[in-house]
């Protein structure tokens, strides 16, 4: 990311734990559904100004395929799953053991894939969130979407865009074996979230 | 919060969310929108522009950022142009974005509520909206051209447009 404000508060390593912690068991989720070695490692825990979040994510202007969720309707924030479109057609292509897709468009079965790509990633880092700080937050039904990501970010952010200027984002990369995929796992909680958050802190410590 | 030069190297510039620029030729406005709208204000005659990437209808009395929201944006921008030189007689005006996007949830409206209260406003302060691109499902990436005013509308899946 660039110009980008990191946190410099007491909390931010504590945050980073937990945002670690939740990043472990969706690796550890994403394992067995795939029945490969993806793993997942924390990239960021940032606060961006509101103005440059699509900018400092370097989500680029072309359109990504994702699975979207919110947490307690979108009063707690959100979480965006991204891939590249080749990516996500090379996973869809192995999670049903078929020919990769080229397109255009995706049929039922390869969104419901991806989707279900999502509600287990989802689920698997909420649920350890929900564990460590000892508050409920549930996920809402995951929504396939083929977008610009910066469009599907502005309303990720609605629910907290109206009182706050700067927006907390964990970013968690992706890795097969030793190499890099293209996909980003963004949780972006609310101010609110944020505060039960930090006060959750020491008993996920 | 405002700009008013485009970056010299490339004359082009990505206007962020709750942002206002304001820029003469030759440049060129960027900015990709969900269910923000995009407010562009235009004059012929001196080859200004303005864009506003408006996030919410109402700042419920909160001034401190006039560009994210719709109500405060439209006053705004008609002083910053005036400002700059630019009679309001002579302005035009374009709205592009407010789309409700998946799901929707308890946002589902507010695509839809920040056109309406920007084309409103537009309207009482009788500036001719001359092109309009909003609703819908899908995001849009724009392009104000402050040459000539065009303002080109791409989105997934669909032709590009220029309103």
């Amino acid at each position: 990311m660039t110009d980008v404000s990191c946190l410099e508060t007491a909390n931010l390593s504590l945050l980073r734990e937990l945002f670690a912690s939740a990043t472990h068991d969706a690796s550890a989720a994403m394992c067995c559904w795939t029945n490969s070695l993806i793993t997942l490692t924390l990239d960021e825990v940032c606060e961006i100004p509101l103005q440059n979040v699509c900018a400092d994510l370097n989500l680029g202007d072309e359109p990504l395929t994702m699975v979207v969720f919110d947490l307690d309707g979108g009063t707690s924030g959100a979480m965006v799953l991204t891939f590249t479109e080749q990516s996500a057609r090379r996973l869809a292509g192995s999670l049903l053991e078929a020919e990769v897709g080229q397109g255009p468009g995706w049929n039922e079965l390869e969104r419901s894939a991806l989707t279900e790509t999502g509600n287990i990633l989802g689920c698997a880092y909420v649920n350890a969130i929900t564990r460590l700080i000892d508050h409920q937050v549930v996920p809402s039904v995951p929504h396939f979407v083929v977008d610009f990501a910066a469009s599907v970010l502005q309303q990720a952010l609605l629910g907290q865009v109206h009182s706050t200027d700067t927006v907390l984002i964990g970013r968690t990369r992706f890795q097969h074996k030793d190499a890099e995929l293209d996909w980003w796992l963004l949780f972006i909680p609310t101010s609110d979230l944020r505060t039960v958050m930090e006060r959750g802190l020491p008993k996920a410590r | 919060m405002i700009t008013s030069l485009a970056k010299e190297q490339n004359k082009e510039t990505a206007v962020g969310m709750g942002q206002a620029v304001v820029v003469h030729e030759p440049a060129r406005l960027t900015s990709i929108l969900g269910s923000c709208v995009a407010v562009t204000l235009y004059s012929p005659k001196l080859r200004l522009g303005m864009l506003s990437h408006v996030v919410l209808p109402n700042g419920n009395g909160n001034l401190a950022a006039p560009a994210k929201f719709a109500d405060t944006a439209v006053p705004y921008m008609l002083s910053t142009m005036q400002e700059r030189g630019a009679r309001r007689s002579e302005l035009i005006a374009k709205v592009a974005g407010g789309a409700c996007m998946f799901g929707g949830g308890r946002f589902m409206d507010i695509g839809e509520s920040n056109a309406r209260v920007a084309i409103a406003l537009l309207e009482a302060a009788r500036v001719p909206i001359v092109g309009r691109d909003i609703a819908g499902t899908v995001g849009r990436r724009i392009c104000f051209d402050l040459s000539n005013g065009n303002l080109t509308v791409e989105s997934p899946g669909h032709p590009s447009r220029i309103i």
